[in-house]
Parts: structure tokens; C-alpha cells; sequence
């Protein structure tokens, strides 16, 4: 894509000036992948490998968790990010699982991501923050925003066109639309998702929000929960990610583009975070780090009386 | 050759599914899997392959081995028998069918074999559909197979303009193709087949398994490992991965089933020994042992590949890491020394 030429070129010279410094011990970012229509995930810790960092719009994964990595070491990594991922940056952050010495956030300008037939993604056409909210540079031109705004930067006008952030006011569609079904409805619809799930956890293990040392999926000795790939335990394991993101989620969307059934993951986010505002007031997570999220702060006039 | 015309379709496996678990790649709550025909079902015969493979028909995702109980001394064990009714698997792709000979290398090529996969393994019936148009992932010429056909099907269907080429390729395939005919369902054809058009990813894995023999220290596993999520995407959705764990349904403290279920060299966990310690603690552990699997140490033991070049986990992992790619930087790294 030609207006980020530039950026490109930025960002190869930079990764490579802060690994030949020292200044950092990694850099993550994004490579060409086997198709023009592929741009994947790359980590370099060779400065001599710069040049194969390349960013456009199909760099849609969002590296962020891929920083839990190295949260016992001490070293910096320097990450790259779009709006949305930076907002994952922000989770970290904020859950303390890696400190601001660890991490270098490099902001890029989002011209909206497309799919391989060239659709905008569904999720770039709902973005209400496609510029980063945190960076400690940026490239571009991109401004750094917490607040809802319209993409700015070298990729600014190609993101109006495309239409980034054009059905912002849509998002709730799907949660809306399968809740004007009975409860019958509801149940038969979400039984046959979660019967696909193959429980493979791409969809946790690629969330910044799924930070967990020890994930209770993973300490199946102490019974919470059976490995068998069952209707129930496949729903137990749906509702347990999305209650404990519940709050946190930084609506990504990586969960549900990884996902290898097609599990519509999104519609369960977005309604904990619809019921969420509606308990508690507008939040939006992981775009203000001094914002503690809703359930994990105390207030003397919780809407829950038992507190 | 005898054909079956696309309207006598439903007819045959209606006829079939008279007296077997007719399996048919079909959409099922929007995904593309094998699925037990009834009328209700929705057909997917176009896709290359089916977005899940029929692995589960034969190793399925969790079954039950055994009930157990035990009350201070008394301890009791009883099988769980599993009913396996005759199964046809129909429209399987080549891949699919190479898939299911490495796992029989696996599960019955060698004392003790797996009674339940022997079992199902015995009850089946493969029919296997030519594929002519490959997927955007696709590559199983590179790995040896031929898209239109595979000599270890019961039966080989092949793709007509208006139907089904059928050819019988063992007793039990014969078995079938009579039954279809008896029907009056099938018409001699002199129509040549489609022929399949050339698969959309190319790779040259000859020599790699020795090469890799040289590579278990290879930086080459840090880089390519670096990015991985270590979920279970790509071994889950592979037709020739096989591991499996073996855990409990409990009921209670004494009581419980001993469960089989899908388990992957990708997860964490999936190496951690009693007292905590993990021969393969990183995902460049992990990484290199699915690769050094399917392309070294499968080879070496039963002298075929463990990838059918079907693509499934070249489409669906979340990081873009391919095992085309593997298999041609495999091939181009330099060996130190
Ligand atoms: S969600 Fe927003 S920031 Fe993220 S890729 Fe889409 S347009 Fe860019
Ligand atoms: S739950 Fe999904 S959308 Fe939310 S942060 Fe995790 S990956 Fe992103
Ligand atoms: S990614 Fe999809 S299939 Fe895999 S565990 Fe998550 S919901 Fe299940
Ligand atoms: S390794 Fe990948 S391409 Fe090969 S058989 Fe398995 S899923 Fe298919
Ligand atoms: S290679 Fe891809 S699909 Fe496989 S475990 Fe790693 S991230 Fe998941």
C-alpha cells in the first residue's frame, strides 16, 4: 500500500538502530507471508533482519499477548501496534504482567484491515479507536488518542474510504439480534457453537486479557473442569473465558478471527461489555491505564446490593 | 466405468445409510465437516478439503474406556464396549485417505494395536471422491498424492459432468458398488473422468527427513517457534495427528471413567511429568517436535510422511506458521560444520 511506503522503510531503520543499540533484546512486528494477501506475525531479535519487517493491510494479528513471553525478563521488546493492539499493551499493563521497562510501544497509522478477498474486517468497521492510545513513538504521523477518533496519520484518508469506524454505532447489532430470540432460541443457537468447539485455545492463548499464570484449563488435576471436548464442557469452558475477560476485554476481535470453527466469540464480548456499561457506567477497557476496569474496583454504591 | 448420476445421489446414500453411519462432508452450523447422513443434512461435496476432517470418525475427540470404582479394597474395572455400527466414510479426498493410513501405522501396525481404533477401524468403509479443484492451501502432490485418486480407497469416485465415475478398488468396495446397482442407481458411462487440476502450493520435501537428522539444535526452531501461540489449531484440525490423553469423568473421590481425548505436543502441559519437571519447556520445544514428527521421526518409523498436504493447518493458524513454509527453509538452511 503506497502512503505506508514510508512507514515501512521507518520502521526497518528504527527496529534496526534499537537492536544494534542494545536498547532493546526483541522486536516484534509483522513479515510478508506466503501469499500478497498474508502479512504474519515476526519476531526479530537480528538487526540484520530488519528488512523483512513489513506492515499493510492485512497485518491484522494483534501481537500483544505474544509480550507474555518475557514477563520474567527483564529485557525491553519493542512492539508495534495499531490502535486496537495497543489498547492490548494497555491490559498488560494494567494487570501488571509486564511493567513499562519491559515493553517500547511503537504506534503505527491503521489504514483499517482487510480480509483476503479485500473486505474490510468487520471489527475495523466497528473501531472506534483506530490510532494508538498509548506509544512511546509513533510512525507515520499517527496521533496518540485515548479518546473515540477518527484514524489520523499517512493512512488516515485511505481508512475514511475504506470505511474504518463507519458502523461504530453498530456494534451491538448481533448481541441485539440474538436477543430478540426466546430463551429456547438462545440455548439451541449457542449449543450448536459451542458443540464445534475443539477446544484448542487459539482463542485464549492468542488474548492479551487471557493472561493468566496458570490457567484453570490447564490444571485439569485439580478438577475444576474435564478436558473431554463435551457440549457441556465446551460450554463451561465458553462462558469461564468469557466471564474472565468480562471487563477487560479489549475488544480485539483476535479471539473469534482465530478461532478455527468459527465460533462467533465476539457477540458474547460485546454483551458482557453492553451489560457491563449498562451496570456501571461507559468503560472502555484498556485505553486508560489509571482506569481501574469496573469488576475489579470497589465502590460503596455497588449496583450489586450484597456487596 | 459405472457412474452415478447427481440425482441418484440422495437415493444411494438414503440406500446406504439403510444399513451403515453414512458420513458425508456437510455444513454443519457453518463449518464444513463429516457429518452422519440423514435427509435433513446439507451436502458440501465442493470443499477442498472439508474445514474439519473425518479424524474423529475413527479417533474420535473424547470416548470412554473404562468405568472404575474403589472402595478401600475392593477396586472394580469394566470396559465401556462401544457399539461401532458399519460406518462408510463418503466423499473422503485423497489426503483424508492417506491420513487414515498413518493412522493405522500408528494404532494397529505394531503389538499391542488400539482395540477401540482396530474396532471402528474394521467397521469402515472408505469412498473416496476425487478432488479437481484444489484449495487455496492445498498441496498433497508435493507430499506424494495424487488429488484424483488414492489406491487405498474401498471405492474411488470420480467426478463426471453430470455425476460419479464409481470404481470398486477391494471386495468391500465391490460390496457397495453392487447394492448401488441392484437399485438400478448406477449406468455404464464412457465419459472420462475430470482430471485434477495442479494443487495451488508446491513444495520439495525430498531429503528433509535426512537433513533434519542435523537439525534438532538448529537456531532455526528459536525463530520460527518465536511467534507461536502453542494453541491447538494446527494438530487438532491435522488429519495424522494422534495424541491423545488419557483422563477421568469423575464422579467422585472413588468413583469415576477412564476418558480418552485429544491431546496436542503444541500445549504446554501436554509433556509435564509427575513432580513438575518439562522435557520440553519452550515453544521452540514444542514447535520442532510437531515438525521433527511429521517430517523426520514419522518417516523414519513407518517410511511415509505425516502431513498429506491437506492445508487445514496452513489455513487456520493464527500466526501464519505453515508447514510449506517449513519444509522449504528446512531445505535451504545451512547446516553448521
Ligand atoms: S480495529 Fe481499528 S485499529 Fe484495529 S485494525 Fe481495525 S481499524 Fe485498525
Ligand atoms: S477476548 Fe477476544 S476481543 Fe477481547 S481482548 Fe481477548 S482476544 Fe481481544
Ligand atoms: S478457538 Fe474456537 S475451537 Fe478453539 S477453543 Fe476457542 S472457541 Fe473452541
Ligand atoms: S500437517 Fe497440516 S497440511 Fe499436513 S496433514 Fe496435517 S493439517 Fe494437513
Ligand atoms: S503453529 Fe499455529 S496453530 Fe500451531 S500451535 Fe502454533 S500458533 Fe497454534
Amino acid at each position: 500500500m503506497k502512503e505506508l511506503h514510508n512507514v515501512n522503510v521507518a520502521m526497518r531503520t528504527l527496529a534496526r538502530e534499537l537492536l544494534e543499540s542494545g536498547t532493546v533484546a526483541g522486536v516484534y512486528g509483522w513479515k510478508k507471508g506466503s501469499r500478497p494477501t498474508l502479512t504474519s506475525p515476526l519476531y526479530i531479535q537480528d538487526a540484520a533482519k530488519a528488512d523483512r519487517l513489513a506492515y499493510d493491510q492485512y497485518a491484522v494479528s494483534n501481537l500483544s499477548a505474544l509480550l507474555l513471553d518475557h514477563r520474567n525478563n527483564d529485557k525491553k521488546r519493542a512492539i508495534f501496534v495499531k490502535g486496537c493492539d495497543s489498547r492490548g499493551v494497555v491490559r498488560l499493563l494494567q494487570d501488571q504482567q509486564i511493567t513499562p521497562e519491559q515493553v517500547l510501544v511503537i504506534g503505527l497509522p491503521c489504514p483499517g484491515m482487510v480480509d483476503e478477498a479485500g473486505s474490510l474486517l468487520t471489527k475495523c468497521a466497528e473501531c472506534r479507536f483506530p490510532n494508538p492510545v498509548m506509544a512511546d513513538q509513533v510512525l507515520g504521523g499517527v496521533e496518540v488518542s485515548k479518546q473515540p477518533s477518527a484514524p489520523t496519520g499517512v493512512t488516515a484518508e485511505a481508512a475514511r474510504k475504506v470505511g474504518v469506524g463507519s458502523r461504530a454505532g453498530e456494534r451491538m447489532a448481533q448481541v441485539a439480534q440474538l436477543e430478540g430470540k426466546t430463551a429456547a432460541e438462545k440455548e439451541a443457537y449457542w449449543a450448536e457453537q459451542h458443540d464445534k468447539c475443539i477446544r484448542c485455545y487459539a482463542c485464549r492463548n492468542v488474548c492479551p486479557a487471557c493472561n493468566c499464570r496458570d490457567c484453570i484449563f490447564d490444571t485439569e488435576k485439580k478438577g475444576w473442569v474435564s478436558k473431554a471436548a463435551t457440549s457441556s464442557a465446551n460450554a463451561f469452558f465458553a462462558i469461564t473465558r468469557a466471564m474472565h475477560v468480562a471487563g477487560r476485554c479489549v475488544d480485539c476481535g483476535e479471539c473469534e478471527r482465530v478461532c478455527p470453527m468459527d465460533i462467533p466469540i465476539m457477540t458474547v464480548n460485546r454483551k458482557l461489555q453492553q451489560d457491563i456499561e449498562a451496570l456501571f457506567g461507559p468503560y472502555d477497557a484498556g485505553v486508560d491505564e489509571t482506569v481501574v476496569p469496573p469488576l475489579g474496583r470497589y465502590q460503596t454504591d455497588d449496583p450489586e446490593e450484597f456487596l | 466405468m459405472k457412474a452415478l448420476a447427481k440425482k441418484n445421489l440422495a437415493d444411494a446414500l438414503a440406500l446406504l445409510a439403510g444399513q451403515a453411519t453414512v458420513w458425508v462432508p456437510a455444513k454443519v452450523a457453518g463449518v464444513t465437516r463429516f457429518a452422519p447422513w440423514s435427509p435433513a443434512v446439507t451436502l458440501d461435496l465442493e470443499a477442498t478439503p472439508p474445514a474439519v476432517s473425518p479424524k474423529e470418525i475413527l479417533l474420535p475427540e473424547t470416548e470412554s474406556l473404562y468405568r472404575y470404582s474403589a472402595y478401600g479394597m475392593d477396586v472394580t474395572f469394566e470396559a465401556v464396549e462401544q457399539e461401532v455400527p458399519p460406518t462408510i466414510i463418503w466423499g473422503i479426498h485423497s489426503c483424508d485417505v492417506q491420513a487414515i493410513l498413518c493412522q493405522d501405522d500408528v494404532f494397529l501396525s505394531r503389538e499391542p494395536q488400539d482395540a477401540a481404533y482396530a474396532k471402528r477401524r474394521a467397521a469402515t468403509t472408505l469412498v473416496a471422491l476425487a478432488c479437481t479443484t484444489p484449495g487455496p492451501d492445498c498441496f498433497c502432490t508435493s507430499m506424494g498424492l495424487e488429488p484424483a485418486e488414492h489406491a487405498s480407497t474401498d471405492v474411488q469416485l470420480h467426478i463426471l459432468t453430470d455425476g460419479y465415475g464409481v470404481e470398486a478398488r477391494t471386495a468391500r468396495g465391490e460390496e457397495i458398488v453392487a447394492r448401488l446397482a441392484e437399485k438400478g442407481l448406477l449406468v455404464e458411462t464412457i465419459e472420462p473422468p475430470a482430471k485434477a487440476q495442479a494443487c495451488t502450493r508446491a513444495v520439495n520435501p525430498e531429503g528433509i527427513d535426512k537433513k533434519l537428522v542435523e537439525m534438532f539444535e538448529h537456531p532455526y526452531w528459536d525463530e520460527l517457534a518465536a511467534t507461536c501461540l502453542n494453541c491447538g489449531a494446527c494438530t487438532f484440525l491435522c488429519p495424522t495427528c494422534h495424541c491423545f490423553d488419557l483422563t477421568d469423568h469423575r464422579r467422585n473421590a472413588h468413583e469415576g471413567t477412564k476418558i480418552r481425548c485429544w491431546d496436542a505436543c503444541m500445549f504446554t502441559e501436554y509433556t509435564v511429568m509427575a513432580g513438575g519437571h518439562n522435557p520440553r519447556p519452550g515453544k521452540k520445544e514444542r514447535v520442532r517436535q510437531r515438525f521433527m514428527h511429521k517430517l523426520r521421526y514419522f518417516p523414519e518409523r513407518y517410511g511415509k510422511w505425516q502431513c498429506t498436504g491437506c492445508g487445514r493447518c496452513v489455513a487456520r493458524c493464527p500466526v501464519h506458521i505453515e508447514i510449506t513454509d517449513v519444509i522449504k527453509e528446512v531445505g535451504e538452511v545451512t547446516l553448521d560444520g
